[in-house]
């Protein structure tokens, strides 16, 4: 990982990872240089959805178009579907999420990873999706409106 | 049958996951184990009540908090004071999947059962810590 921007909103501190790209639903993906993508759920989207009680990844072997429900999420809040930010094919998914979900709350960027995706163009799709700054800037607009709500 | 037991919810204020925990705790000491067990504010205690903190370091203590943020875990260890088990309003909806509670003022009936349900595991703790002593 090369670093991080960090967005403050009242008491909130959402991290961003910067070698990364996002949905902006609030999905990274992480190119592997293999024509796998990993992917994950943002800082923000796992600290607005709250402790997460279940994850459930799309078995091995299923396709999916840019936008399909790859997992779903159950925190104690609500339910998360999770859009593939990338379109392909599961090859593997994060073992961990079976017996500890929170791990997806303690290290989105990295150990709570949700599943890696064999890309099926991923060029497309990455002109789909926004990186560090421009992710950061669609969650200040949401978390500020968020806090004018409140 | 020995010593009562404390029980400690977290504060949770305006956290349905709190309610939960509260409502666990109400049920195991009003109803379940109402003669063994003694509630205490988690408040009291991190003001430095010498009350409270006479009957956490006195007897074995249960905390039971709604969130991974383990508040009433923490602050009661962070007393200087012991845990003797603690209990996630999490972990059991982790066991009840089909009882998500919505509600903070008052909980929906799926947050009453999960309540129930953890104070009934929390009252099987106590009975095993109180065979122990």
């Amino acid at each position: 990982m090369n670093g991080f921007l960090e967005l403050v909103v009242d008491k909130f501190v959402f991290r961003f990872a910067t070698d990364r790209y996002y949905h902006p639903e609030g999905v990274w993906a992480l190119p592997e240089g293999d024509g796998r993508v990993r992917i994950g759920l943002s800082d923000f989207a796992q600290q607005s959805g709250g402790d997460v009680a279940f994850a459930e990844v799309k078995p091995v072997g299923t396709a999916l178009a840019f936008g399909d429900e790859v997992a779903s999420v159950e925190t104690m809040k609500t339910d998360i579907a999770v859009p593939a930010p990338v379109s392909g094919t599961v090859v593997e998914v994060n073992p961990a999420l079976e017996t500890a979900p929170e791990v997806i709350n303690e290290d989105p960027y990295g150990e709570g990873w949700l599943a890696v995706i064999e890309a099926a163009d991923w060029e497309t799709d990455r002109a789909r999706l926004l990186d560090a700054q421009a992710y950061l800037e669609r969650v200040r607009e949401v978390a500020e409106e968020g806090m004018r709500k409140r | 049958m020995s010593e009562k037991v404390v029980v400690i919810p977290c504060s949770g204020i305006g956290k349905t996951f709190g309610t939960v925990s509260r409502e666990a705790a109400y049920a195991v000491v009003e109803d379940l184990r109402p003669d063994r067990t003694q509630l205490v504010a988690l408040s009291l205690l991190v003001l430095g009540d010498e009350e409270a903190r006479a009957a956490v370091a006195g007897h074995p203590t249960i905390t039971i908090d709604g969130c991974r943020l383990a508040c009433a875990t923490k602050m009661v260890q962070e007393s200087g004071l012991p845990v003797a088990r603690s209990f996630t309003v999490l972990d059991a909806f982790r066991k009840h999947r089909d009882l998500k509670p919505e509600g903070i003022s008052a909980l929906n009936p799926e947050g009453q059962q999960l309540a129930c349900a953890l104070a009934k595991e929390i009252a099987e703790a106590i009975d095993a810590l109180q065979e122990e002593a």
